[in-house]
Protein backbone atom coordinates (compact mmCIF):
# COMPACT_ATOMS: atom_id res chain seq x y z
CA UNK A 1 0.00 0.00 0.00
CA UNK A 2 1.05 3.26 -0.87
CA UNK A 3 0.66 6.06 1.24
CA UNK A 4 0.29 10.43 1.01
CA UNK A 5 1.36 11.81 4.50
CA UNK A 6 0.44 15.57 4.82
CA UNK A 7 1.90 17.66 7.82
CA UNK A 8 0.43 20.65 9.08
CA UNK A 9 2.72 21.55 12.24
CA UNK A 10 5.77 23.20 13.32
CA UNK A 11 8.50 21.57 14.60
CA UNK A 12 8.25 22.03 18.56
CA UNK A 13 4.85 24.46 18.11
CA UNK A 14 2.44 21.56 17.72
CA UNK A 15 3.70 17.11 18.21
CA UNK A 16 1.78 16.87 14.26
CA UNK A 17 5.77 17.29 13.01
CA UNK A 18 6.98 14.29 14.95
CA UNK A 19 3.78 12.13 15.09
CA UNK A 20 4.16 12.86 11.35
CA UNK A 21 7.39 10.84 11.28
CA UNK A 22 6.76 8.27 13.46
CA UNK A 23 4.09 7.43 11.33
CA UNK A 24 5.93 7.67 7.77
CA UNK A 25 8.91 4.89 9.86
CA UNK A 26 6.18 2.90 10.62
CA UNK A 27 4.89 3.32 6.90
CA UNK A 28 8.17 1.72 5.59
CA UNK A 29 8.80 -0.59 8.37
CA UNK A 30 5.73 -2.16 8.04
CA UNK A 31 6.66 -2.91 3.97
CA UNK A 32 4.76 -0.34 2.41
CA UNK A 33 5.74 2.72 0.33
CA UNK A 34 5.51 6.78 0.62
CA UNK A 35 4.35 8.62 -2.38
CA UNK A 36 5.54 11.67 -0.83
CA UNK A 37 4.87 13.86 1.76
CA UNK A 38 3.58 17.30 1.76
CA UNK A 39 4.41 19.87 3.94
CA UNK A 40 1.88 22.73 4.22
CA UNK A 41 0.67 25.80 6.94
CA UNK A 42 3.35 25.72 9.63
CA UNK A 43 4.66 22.10 8.43
CA UNK A 44 6.79 24.34 6.18
CA UNK A 45 9.28 25.41 8.99
CA UNK A 46 10.17 21.71 9.10
CA UNK A 47 12.14 22.42 6.56
CA UNK A 48 14.29 25.14 7.67
CA UNK A 49 17.82 24.37 7.92
CA UNK A 50 18.67 26.82 10.81
CA UNK A 51 17.08 25.06 13.14
CA UNK A 52 19.34 24.13 16.37
CA UNK A 53 17.71 22.87 19.32
CA UNK A 54 19.12 21.99 22.78
CA UNK A 55 21.01 18.67 22.86
CA UNK A 56 18.21 17.43 25.21
CA UNK A 57 15.95 18.08 22.82
CA UNK A 58 14.59 15.95 20.22
CA UNK A 59 16.12 17.16 16.61
CA UNK A 60 12.67 16.61 14.70
CA UNK A 61 13.83 18.79 11.53
CA UNK A 62 16.96 16.75 11.54
CA UNK A 63 15.40 13.70 12.01
CA UNK A 64 13.21 14.40 8.73
CA UNK A 65 15.99 15.09 6.60
CA UNK A 66 17.21 11.71 7.85
CA UNK A 67 14.88 9.67 6.70
CA UNK A 68 13.71 11.76 3.45
CA UNK A 69 17.05 11.14 2.41
CA UNK A 70 17.95 7.43 3.97
CA UNK A 71 14.60 6.18 2.25
CA UNK A 72 14.91 8.74 -0.90
CA UNK A 73 11.32 10.01 -0.10
CA UNK A 74 10.13 13.39 -1.31
CA UNK A 75 9.43 16.11 1.26
CA UNK A 76 8.19 18.84 -0.20
CA UNK A 77 7.33 22.42 1.73
CA UNK A 78 4.53 24.56 -0.21
CA UNK A 79 5.71 27.33 -2.00
CA UNK A 80 3.32 29.62 -0.97
CA UNK A 81 2.92 28.51 2.57
CA UNK A 82 7.17 28.57 2.35
CA UNK A 83 7.42 32.33 0.70
CA UNK A 84 4.93 33.35 3.34
CA UNK A 85 6.93 31.96 6.60
CA UNK A 86 10.45 32.85 5.04
CA UNK A 87 11.30 29.36 3.95
CA UNK A 88 13.26 29.36 1.02
CA UNK A 89 15.90 27.96 -1.29
CA UNK A 90 18.54 29.47 -3.71
CA UNK A 91 16.23 30.30 -6.15
CA UNK A 92 13.37 32.08 -4.05
CA UNK A 93 16.23 33.97 -2.32
CA UNK A 94 17.29 35.00 -5.50
CA UNK A 95 13.93 35.98 -6.57
CA UNK A 96 12.86 37.79 -3.91
CA UNK A 97 16.52 39.44 -3.33
CA UNK A 98 16.39 38.01 0.48
CA UNK A 99 19.76 37.81 2.44
CA UNK A 100 19.71 34.10 1.98
CA UNK A 101 17.97 30.62 1.35
CA UNK A 102 17.71 28.11 4.30
CA UNK A 103 15.93 25.52 3.16
CA UNK A 104 17.06 22.13 4.70
CA UNK A 105 18.84 19.31 2.68
CA UNK A 106 16.55 16.83 1.65
CA UNK A 107 13.70 19.15 1.16
CA UNK A 108 12.44 20.41 -1.92
CA UNK A 109 9.86 23.61 -2.32
CA UNK A 110 6.98 22.54 -4.99
CA UNK A 111 3.43 23.76 -5.47
CA UNK A 112 0.09 22.40 -4.08
CA UNK A 113 -0.19 20.35 -7.35
CA UNK A 114 2.36 17.72 -5.63
CA UNK A 115 -0.41 17.65 -2.56
CA UNK A 116 -2.77 16.79 -5.10
CA UNK A 117 -1.17 14.37 -7.04
CA UNK A 118 0.04 12.30 -4.39
CA UNK A 119 -3.61 12.57 -2.44
CA UNK A 120 -5.02 11.32 -6.01
CA UNK A 121 -2.63 8.53 -6.75
CA UNK A 122 -1.64 7.48 -3.00
CA UNK A 123 -3.70 4.50 -1.69
CA UNK A 124 -4.35 6.82 1.32
CA UNK A 125 -3.71 9.79 2.75
CA UNK A 126 -3.07 10.65 6.03
CA UNK A 127 -2.36 14.22 7.61
CA UNK A 128 -1.27 15.11 10.57
CA UNK A 129 -2.86 18.49 11.54
CA UNK A 130 -2.59 21.04 14.14
CA UNK B 1 -15.10 1.49 7.05
CA UNK B 2 -13.03 5.02 7.86
CA UNK B 3 -10.11 5.82 10.20
CA UNK B 4 -10.67 8.67 12.31
CA UNK B 5 -7.55 10.24 14.22
CA UNK B 6 -8.34 12.55 17.02
CA UNK B 7 -5.57 15.11 18.10
CA UNK B 8 -7.18 17.12 20.61
CA UNK B 9 -10.25 16.88 22.81
CA UNK B 10 -12.07 19.83 21.30
CA UNK B 11 -11.90 18.01 17.92
CA UNK B 12 -14.48 15.35 19.02
CA UNK B 13 -17.29 17.85 18.79
CA UNK B 14 -16.40 18.05 14.82
CA UNK B 15 -16.64 14.53 14.52
CA UNK B 16 -18.94 12.70 17.09
CA UNK B 17 -21.46 12.81 14.43
CA UNK B 18 -19.66 10.94 11.83
CA UNK B 19 -18.28 7.78 13.14
CA UNK B 20 -20.59 5.14 12.31
CA UNK B 21 -21.05 2.15 13.81
CA UNK B 22 -18.11 -0.39 12.14
CA UNK B 23 -15.61 2.94 11.79
CA UNK B 24 -12.65 3.20 13.58
CA UNK B 25 -11.00 5.78 15.68
CA UNK B 26 -7.61 6.29 16.81
CA UNK B 27 -6.41 9.62 19.57
CA UNK B 28 -3.68 10.74 19.44
CA UNK B 29 -1.43 13.48 21.02
CA UNK B 30 -3.36 16.28 22.98
CA UNK B 31 -6.36 13.43 21.89
CA UNK B 32 -5.39 10.86 24.24
CA UNK B 33 -7.44 12.45 27.15
CA UNK B 34 -10.53 11.78 25.42
CA UNK B 35 -9.51 8.67 26.70
CA UNK B 36 -10.42 9.53 30.29
CA UNK B 37 -14.09 9.54 29.00
CA UNK B 38 -16.58 7.57 28.24
CA UNK B 39 -17.13 7.32 24.55
CA UNK B 40 -20.20 5.98 22.46
CA UNK B 41 -17.69 4.33 20.32
CA UNK B 42 -14.62 1.81 21.46
CA UNK B 43 -11.20 3.82 20.66
CA UNK B 44 -7.34 3.14 20.35
CA UNK B 45 -4.90 5.35 21.94
CA UNK B 46 -1.02 5.97 20.79
CA UNK B 47 0.53 4.43 23.70
CA UNK B 48 3.60 7.10 23.57
CA UNK B 49 1.25 9.95 23.86
CA UNK B 50 -0.66 8.54 26.54
CA UNK B 51 2.75 7.25 28.76
CA UNK B 52 3.74 11.39 27.96
CA UNK B 53 1.00 11.97 29.61
CA UNK B 54 1.29 9.84 32.46
CA UNK B 55 -2.36 8.29 31.38
CA UNK B 56 -1.67 4.83 31.47
CA UNK B 57 -3.52 3.78 34.30
CA UNK B 58 -5.98 6.11 34.19
CA UNK B 59 -7.96 5.61 30.70
CA UNK B 60 -11.03 3.95 30.32
CA UNK B 61 -10.82 0.22 29.51
CA UNK B 62 -12.38 0.85 26.34
CA UNK B 63 -9.10 2.33 25.36
CA UNK B 64 -6.75 0.18 23.49
CA UNK B 65 -3.74 0.70 23.80
CA UNK B 66 -1.36 0.50 20.02
CA UNK B 67 1.63 2.02 18.17
CA UNK B 68 2.43 3.43 15.43
CA UNK B 69 2.68 0.16 13.50
CA UNK B 70 -1.12 -0.69 14.40
CA UNK B 71 -1.82 2.45 12.98
CA UNK B 72 -0.87 2.02 9.84
CA UNK B 73 -2.25 -1.31 9.91
CA UNK B 74 -5.34 0.44 10.59
CA UNK B 75 -5.07 2.69 7.57
CA UNK B 76 -4.15 0.43 5.42
CA UNK B 77 -7.79 -1.95 6.11
CA UNK B 78 -9.93 1.50 6.14
CA UNK B 79 -11.03 3.19 3.20
CA UNK B 80 -9.99 6.01 3.70
CA UNK B 81 -8.82 8.30 6.66
CA UNK B 82 -10.38 10.92 8.60
CA UNK B 83 -8.05 13.63 10.52
CA UNK B 84 -9.65 15.72 13.12
CA UNK B 85 -7.54 18.19 14.54
CA UNK C 1 -9.14 9.19 -10.64
CA UNK C 2 -9.49 9.52 -6.89
CA UNK C 3 -12.12 11.98 -5.85
CA UNK C 4 -11.20 14.37 -2.97
CA UNK C 5 -13.51 15.70 -0.48
CA UNK C 6 -11.88 18.48 1.45
CA UNK C 7 -13.28 19.42 4.83
CA UNK C 8 -12.56 22.93 6.44
CA UNK C 9 -12.99 23.04 10.35
CA UNK C 10 -11.32 26.46 10.61
CA UNK C 11 -12.68 29.80 11.36
CA UNK C 12 -11.63 32.30 8.95
CA UNK C 13 -8.96 35.49 9.92
CA UNK C 14 -7.62 34.23 13.05
CA UNK C 15 -4.93 32.17 11.10
CA UNK C 16 -4.24 31.68 7.60
CA UNK C 17 -4.98 28.06 7.70
CA UNK C 18 -8.51 28.57 6.05
CA UNK C 19 -7.00 30.45 3.42
CA UNK C 20 -4.92 28.11 2.43
CA UNK C 21 -7.22 25.26 2.83
CA UNK C 22 -9.16 27.27 0.30
CA UNK C 23 -6.21 27.29 -2.40
CA UNK C 24 -5.53 23.91 -2.01
CA UNK C 25 -9.34 23.03 -2.80
CA UNK C 26 -9.08 25.72 -6.37
CA UNK C 27 -5.83 23.22 -6.97
CA UNK C 28 -7.81 19.85 -6.24
CA UNK C 29 -10.81 21.18 -8.84
CA UNK C 30 -8.04 21.71 -11.81
CA UNK C 31 -7.12 17.97 -11.20
CA UNK C 32 -10.17 15.82 -10.07
CA UNK C 33 -13.54 16.04 -8.75
CA UNK C 34 -13.33 17.47 -5.92
CA UNK C 35 -16.20 18.60 -3.35
CA UNK C 36 -16.08 20.44 -0.31
CA UNK C 37 -17.65 20.44 3.53
CA UNK C 38 -17.54 23.12 6.00
CA UNK C 39 -18.27 22.15 9.86
CA UNK C 40 -17.70 23.77 13.16
CA UNK C 41 -16.51 26.76 13.37
CA UNK C 42 -15.22 26.53 9.21
CA UNK C 43 -19.01 27.04 8.57
CA UNK C 44 -17.90 30.92 9.58
CA UNK C 45 -15.53 30.80 6.29
CA UNK C 46 -18.92 31.29 4.30
CA UNK C 47 -20.18 34.03 6.13
CA UNK C 48 -21.69 36.80 4.15
CA UNK C 49 -20.40 40.56 4.69
CA UNK C 50 -16.74 40.04 5.43
CA UNK C 51 -14.93 42.92 5.27
CA UNK C 52 -11.29 42.83 5.56
CA UNK C 53 -9.64 46.29 4.74
CA UNK C 54 -9.61 47.98 8.12
CA UNK C 55 -7.74 44.60 9.16
CA UNK C 56 -5.53 44.85 6.08
CA UNK C 57 -5.61 41.13 4.96
CA UNK C 58 -6.86 39.43 2.32
CA UNK C 59 -10.71 38.94 1.93
CA UNK C 60 -10.27 35.24 0.82
CA UNK C 61 -13.76 34.81 1.28
CA UNK C 62 -14.32 36.53 -2.32
CA UNK C 63 -12.79 33.36 -3.55
CA UNK C 64 -15.66 31.21 -2.60
CA UNK C 65 -17.92 32.85 -5.36
CA UNK C 66 -15.59 30.66 -7.98
CA UNK C 67 -16.14 27.31 -6.19
CA UNK C 68 -18.79 26.33 -9.00
CA UNK C 69 -17.00 27.61 -12.09
CA UNK C 70 -13.76 25.78 -10.81
CA UNK C 71 -16.20 22.67 -10.76
CA UNK C 72 -16.22 21.80 -7.24
CA UNK C 73 -18.65 19.48 -7.29
CA UNK C 74 -20.72 19.72 -4.06
CA UNK C 75 -20.61 22.26 -1.96
CA UNK C 76 -22.25 21.65 1.96
CA UNK C 77 -21.94 22.38 5.78
CA UNK C 78 -23.15 20.61 8.75
CA UNK C 79 -26.89 21.00 9.46
CA UNK C 80 -26.11 20.44 13.10
CA UNK C 81 -23.16 22.78 13.10
CA UNK C 82 -25.44 25.60 11.58
CA UNK C 83 -28.40 25.49 13.94
CA UNK C 84 -25.76 25.44 16.77
CA UNK C 85 -24.66 28.90 15.59
CA UNK C 86 -28.13 30.08 15.18
CA UNK C 87 -27.58 30.92 11.32
CA UNK C 88 -28.82 29.45 8.25
CA UNK C 89 -28.16 29.33 4.61
CA UNK C 90 -28.86 32.74 3.79
CA UNK C 91 -26.10 33.72 5.87
CA UNK C 92 -24.19 32.65 3.29
CA UNK C 93 -22.06 34.23 0.35
CA UNK C 94 -22.59 31.01 -1.72
CA UNK C 95 -25.57 28.41 -2.47
CA UNK C 96 -24.94 25.53 0.36
CA UNK C 97 -26.22 22.04 1.00
CA UNK C 98 -26.64 21.79 4.86
CA UNK C 99 -26.54 18.08 5.50
CA UNK C 100 -27.16 16.24 8.99
CA UNK C 101 -24.77 13.45 9.95
CA UNK C 102 -26.62 10.62 7.60
CA UNK C 103 -25.64 13.00 4.76
CA UNK C 104 -21.81 14.26 5.65
CA UNK C 105 -21.45 10.36 6.58
CA UNK C 106 -22.40 9.64 2.89
CA UNK C 107 -20.20 12.24 1.36
CA UNK C 108 -17.36 11.42 3.04
CA UNK C 109 -17.92 7.71 1.57
CA UNK C 110 -18.67 8.68 -1.67
CA UNK C 111 -15.30 10.22 -2.69
CA UNK C 112 -11.81 8.32 -2.46
CA UNK C 113 -10.11 10.31 -0.30
CA UNK C 114 -10.26 12.83 2.28
CA UNK C 115 -8.15 16.15 3.03
CA UNK C 116 -9.06 18.00 6.13
CA UNK C 117 -7.80 21.94 6.72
Amino acid sequence: MNFAIVVHGAPYSSEACLSALKFAKAVLASGHSINRVFFYHDGVHTANNQIAPPQDEAPVSEQWQEFGVGNNIELIACIASCLRRGILDETEADRYEKSGSNLAPGFTISGLGQLIDASINADRVVTFGV
Amino acid sequence: MILHTINKVSALGLCSDLIAEDDKVILLEDGVYLGLQSLPFPIFAIRQDVDARGLGDRLTEQTELIDYSVFVHLSSEADKVCSWF
Amino acid sequence: MSTILFVFSRPPHGSINAQEGLDALLMGSAFTTCSVLFVGDGLMQLASGQSTDDLGTKNFSLGFGALKDYGVTRIACSKPDLVARGLNKDDFLIEVESLNAAGMQALIHDHDKVLNF
